[in-house]
């Protein structure tokens, strides 16, 4: 559990260390990237709460989303449309509905354990 | 090896992935902004620029002030003097007088070439004149006059069907006179042999004779100046 935590901090210092810095045609595509990649992460921690989380569903849906938005984006520009706008909408709604059933599980997992508690006592 | 070690690793390097994306991104937009990149050459230049500005800043805040020194220090008719006195400055300075002294008479005529073809008769694009112009500037002209048009900071040079025309009026066909005065007139001249103006006209079978004059008068700008974009500023005395 730790050491995703552990890489997830050295890829972050690395990047802050390399003091290298995206073109600005290219900003696009990265911060979809990026935003796919939150999507993905946050659906894998939903999954692990659902208890239904496979790892090969969620490496290959990583990839898979992260470079299916980098290609809406590019065929966007080549197209002249804001196509990576559509990418964005359907990734901003996953993430607060990831975060919603997040929340959730967290909140019914918490009265869960108290009334565990209480149960106990009893 | 293990499946699940090996899910581990490949967990490990998404998750390094996207902090490393992550990072970048946040780079991207925080460091954006224009960084200065003249060298140590290039803002010596500036610093110098700006140090002239300053010095004809202060020269001109000098004369101001003895301007207004001289208003105090009078009675009422002197005032009246000193007021004529200032208009008439800032009319030689507008080009509103005629002025004359020291400097460089060009004329401008056409080079027949010893060919077959038909040759047209040539005349002078508002193009080359604005090149003319500016370079007369940059070598130290004072004051120019094409033909009898006189050129102040206002005055339009432009083709105007198929004619080019010099505030407001055409310049006769050629040849030309361009009579310009300089404080240093054999340098202007010096430098006008070698312009590139002179290459210039030549491309279009017009050539530049130069010849330095010691007394040369330019006539006066006729016209009413145009200040379209100018305003009176009365902040002193709060009229309008």
């Amino acid at each position: 559990m730790w050491l995703p935590i552990l890489f997830l901090l050295i890829g972050l210092t690395l990047g802050l260390l390399t003091d290298f810095q995206v073109p600005e045609e290219y900003a696009d595509y990265l911060s979809i990237a990026v935003l796919a990649a939150f999507d993905t992460l946050l659906g894998g921690i939903r999954a692990h709460l659902e208890g239904k989380f496979d790892q090969r569903v969620f490496v290959s849906g990583f990839f898979f989303n992260v470079s299916l938005a980098a290609l809406l984006a590019f065929l966007g520009v080549q197209l002249g449309i804001d196509l990576y706008l559509a990418a964005v909408f359907a990734f901003g709604v996953r993430l607060f509905q990831n975060i919603a059933l997040i929340r959730r599980y967290m909140i019914e997992r918490s009265r869960k354990k108290k009334e565990d508690e209480k149960n106990r006592r009893k | 090896m293990d499946v699940s070690l090996r899910y581990k690793i490949l967990f490990s390097i998404i998750f390094a992935s996207v902090g490393f994306m992550i990072a970048i991104q946040f780079q991207s937009t925080q460091n954006s902004e224009q960084r200065d990149t003249r060298d140590l050459w290039e803002v010596r230049k500036e610093l110098q620029n700006q140090q002239k500005v300053q010095q004809q800043l202060y020269n001109k805040i000098a004369e101001l002030d003895e301007m207004i020194a001289q208003y105090e220090g009078q009675t009422q008719a002197a005032k009246v003097e000193t007021l004529k006195e200032s208009i008439q400055v800032l009319k030689r300075e507008a080009g509103l007088t005629e002025v004359s002294g020291e400097g460089i008479v060009i004329k401008v005529t056409p080079i027949f070439q010893n060919i077959d073809s038909e040759q047209t008769y040539p005349s002078v694009s508002p193009g080359l004149l604005h090149r003319l112009v500016n370079e007369l500037n940059t070598y130290g002209a004072s004051d120019i006059a094409i033909s009898s048009e006189r050129i102040t900071n206002v005055s339009p040079i432009r083709d105007v069907n198929g004619h080019t025309y010099v505030n407001n009026h055409p310049i006769p066909p050629l040849p030309i006179t361009i009579k310009v005065l300089s404080e240093n007139a054999s340098r202007l001249l010096d430098y006008m042999q070698v312009s590139q103006s002179k290459d210039d006209f030549a491309i279009e079978n017009l050539e530049l004779e130069m010849s330095k004059r010691e007394e040369l008068t330019l006539p006066a700008y006729e016209q009413i100046p145009k200040l379209k974009y100018l305003e009176v500023e009365n902040r002193e005395t709060g009229e309008s």
